[in-house]
């Protein structure tokens, strides 16, 4: 009895502590964009934009968001002809959610045909079009064009004005890109691997550049992103003039500071999902409120506390001195969940929208439910004339049973919901689950242990609110 | 012994699979009166599937969400989405699709109450966001549920059970959607979620019923299997029912505090969804799929046998 009491505290002492914990350390779930508001960043495509681009932009954006880990559950909406509305909910690196939303990520591999040291081009002075007098840099990359200077900025090293001459291989010829961290040379870097057309164009590229001398510039091969040159590494001199490098793989060296990391694992996720077909500019970014309202919120809270406590009080009514163990159960139920959301929260950027909520009302009758099918068995074999000590052992094998089979089924569905779908259907998959494999969790351990060491008290038998005076 | 003592002893007698004509009209009474609601009233999708229209107004007189909304809803635009930008310094209020003429009006309604010129209220029209998209990989991700769960059903139980709560849950659905188009509640990414709430309720309340039978029917070696059924039914009446208010009574709770607090109307709706819902899963899994599975199963030869051997007995025994 003693053992059982401490099994009973332990359950206890871990459901409410942890949510005692999640309190403290602020890990307390996050409210999606319907329930809290968050960021929204308003984007503009240049004059001209064929919709079915914004359209395919939108849809590499929804994955690249909830990719990023630190946003589930944005908004999305197509705007007018060439806006874009991106709705992020609770954001804490706002910075870095704009980037990820705004970075058009349009990568381009060039041959370098000349350089000159400094900040400044040697075509500074002159009037021509699409160049910047003063710089000598060139305002406008087109990546198709025959010649662009660009500035080079490469941290330790001077700055170089690169000539740059048209793309050979582009983003599309990128089938896979992941950050690695270099442990020998303690360098963080992207590896790319190329497609087979990226592979044959690589060669290509590298073996024109082999045949220059080393030193000579053009032995450099130029990295693009978004007019921007990340960096421009000379060709190894192991590299045959013949073949170039083959094997179809490339790799960007970023650094080794920890923006460097950041950096790397943001670059290899924009190319992951491919470059935006559209060059937005980022029109403005603004905090907005939640789209339900607060005084939805609140009311929702407010009646879901009722509804609970009406269900409390129902279970009480039918199932007498068993009511108490199904409510404090549904306390651990209710406190484990809380701390949960929380956790993935913080770590998942896992917001909790309207969906999220209803997963766990129904997650909740879900619960109760159990216990009712485990209290009616008890009833069953009290009936038969089992004293309660014996009808409770012997009704939980078969009700555990039913119990497994019928959450197994939500689970079914939990799992494949969220492996399939997108949105808020997401959110309500993973408050479903979580719930589910709770309620299983709670079942075997708590429930089992309680009933047991209530069957060896005096709330056993002997009066209308014991265990017994249920089944009468 | 009135009926709660006799439900709460799961001594009920009640002949389901006897009434099962009664239960079936009823149940197409309902069928037809929803498929009915399509045809007189198409679904009103919300804007998140249909796109609709965005404004966007200063607000100089610093009115609130509140405000705003009841403004919009006394020239007749309900269900817009209200959001108040940066610190109240101005609204973005999205509506579904409006006609010219209530265009006119919501704007003179927004930048009367907002203390802006109608002049200062930006208007764009606003595509579906990917509402679309969710409904298309929702739908296929119930498609390989329903897979899954029969096989998993066939497994555990048997392949007339899992058809039969098939059956119960495409009652549950046709019935929920009928509501959405006979009241013309907006569709909305949330009500999805609501109905796959419901289809996972039902479907979960099946299960358990069918376990029961299954129970049964190993211990019995010589009874009908209506019979068989029957007395499941009976014997679960009480924890079906026990179960259903359980998830009701929160729901309902929602639902009554929902009505009495003005601009809640989403949640109002997504709570009378949900409970009429598990109120039909509830229904379907005792009087719909027990009953077609009883019928089912008589059609095989080793049950027919029964049947007529317990009719016999009945028979002689009169």
């Amino acid at each position: 009895m003693t053992r059982r009491l401490v099994g009973l505290a332990i359950v206890f002492l871990v459901s409410w502590g942890g949510l005692a914990a999640a309190i403290l350390t602020d890990t307390t779930p996050r409210l999606g964009l319907d329930l809290q508001g968050g960021t929204a960043v308003v984007l503009t495509a240049p004059d001209g934009t064929d919709p079915e681009l914004l359209e395919v932009a939108t849809q590499i954006m929804v994955s690249r968001i909830e990719d990023f880990g630190a946003v589930q559950e944005p908004e999305i909406t197509i705007s007018g002809d060439d806006t874009v509305v991106v709705q992020l909910p609770g954001v804490e690196d706002e910075q870095r959610a704009i980037d990820a939303v705004g970075q058009t990520g349009l990568l381009s591999f060039r041959p370098v045909l000349g350089s000159v040291a400094g900040s400044v081009g040697p075509l500074a002075g002159e009037d021509q079009p699409n160049l910047d007098p003063e710089t000598g840099l060139t305002i406008e990359d087109d990546i198709t064009a025959e010649s662009a200077w660009l500035l080079y900025q490469d941290p330790g090293v001077t700055n170089q004005v690169l000539e740059l001459g048209a793309a050979v291989l582009q983003g599309e010829h990128v089938s896979q890109a992941l950050p690695v961290f270099d442990p020998n040379s303690a360098v963080w870097a992207v590896t790319l691997d190329l497609t087979g057309e990226g592979a044959d164009l690589f060669a290509e590229l590298t073996a024109e550049a082999a045949s220059f001398p080393i030193g000579d510039p053009r032995r450099q091969i130029a990295i693009v992103l978004d007019g921007e040159v990340i960096t421009a590494p000379g060709v190894n001199p192991s590299v045959s003039p013949d073949t170039g490098i083959t094997g179809g793989t490339a790799q960007i060296t970023m650094g080794r500071t920890e923006d460097d990391q950041q950096q790397a694992q943001d670059l290899a996720l924009t190319l992951r999902y491919g470059s935006l077909p559209v060059a937005f500019e980022i029109s403005s970014v603004t905090k907005v409120s939640g789209t339900l309202g607060a005084d939805s919120l609140q009311s929702g809270i407010v009646a879901g506390l009722v509804g609970l406590g009406l269900v409390a009080l129902f279970l009480l009514l039918v199932y007498r001195a068993l009511g108490v163990v199904a409510i404090f159960g549904l306390t651990v139920f209710g406190t484990l969940l809380i701390a949960l959301f929380g956790a993935l929260g913080k770590l998942q950027g896992l917001t909790l929208t309207l969906a999220g909520v209803t997963g766990i009302i129904v997650a909740i009758g879900i619960t109760a439910d159990s216990y009712i099918v485990y209290f009616e068995r008890i009833k069953e074999k009290l009936r038969q004339g089992l004293a309660p000590v014996d009808a409770v052992e012997e009704a939980f094998k078969p009700a555990f049973r039913t119990i497994l089979t019928a959450d197994t089924v939500s689970l079914l569905g939990a799992v494949l919901l969220w492996a399939l779908a997108v949105g808020a259907v997401k959110g309500f998959a993973l408050s479903l689950g979580l719930a589910t494999v709770l309620d299983i969790f709670i079942a075997r351990t708590y429930t089992r242990r309680a009933v047991r060491a209530m069957a060896e008290t005096r709330l056993a038998e002997g009066g209308s609110f014991t265990i017994k005076g249920a089944a009468v | 012994m009135s009926v709660l003592t006799k439900l709460s002893r799961s001594e009920t007698k009640i002949d389901f699979v006897g009434n099962k004509r009664r239960w079936f009209t009823i149940s197409a009474i309902l069928i037809v009166i929803s498929l009915a609601g399509f045809g007189i009233r198409q679904l009103n999708l919300g804007i998140e599937f249909e796109g609709g229209l965005a404004l966007v107004s200063p607000n100089p007189a610093a009115a609130d969400v509140a405000d705003v909304r009841g403004a919009l809803e006394a020239v007749g635009v309900s269900g817009a989405t209200v959001q108040e930008i940066g610190d109240g310094e101005s609204f973005r209020v999205t509506t579904g699709v409006l006609d010219q003429e209530a265009e006119r009006e919501a704007v003179a309604a927004l930048a009367d109450v907002t203390g802006s010129d109608p002049g200062e209220v930006s208007i764009s029209a606003v595509g579906p966001s990917f509402g679309a998209l969710v409904l298309q990989r929702s739908l296929l991700a119930l498609g390989v549920f329903l897979g899954v769960v029969v096989l998993f059903i066939s497994w555990r139980l048997e392949f007339k059970m899992a058809m039969a709560g098939i059956a119960a849950l495409f009652h549950d659905l046709i019935i929920t959607l009928g509501i959405y188009s006979l009241t013309g509640f907006e569709v909305t990414p949330a009500t999805v979620v609501a109905i796959l709430t419901i289809l996972g309720y039902s479907l979960y309340d099946t299960v358990v019923v069918f376990d029961k039978v299954e129970e049964l029917v190993e211990e019995d070696d010589k009874n009908a299997y209506s019979d068989i059924v029957n007395n499941a039914m009976n014997s679960v009446l009480g924890r079906s029912l026990n179960t259903s208010l359980t998830s009701l009574l929160p729901i309902g709770s929602i639902l009554f505090v929902g009505s009495f607090v003005l601009g809640a109307s989403t949640l109002t709706e997504f709570a009378l969804a949900l409970f009429v819902g598990v109120a039909a899963g509830t229904y379907s899994s005792i009087f719909l799929a027990a009953p077609i599975l009883a019928t089912w199963k008589e059609t095989e030869e080793e049950w027919m046998e029964r049947a007529d051997r317990s009719a016999r007995r009945t028979k002689s025994r009169r």
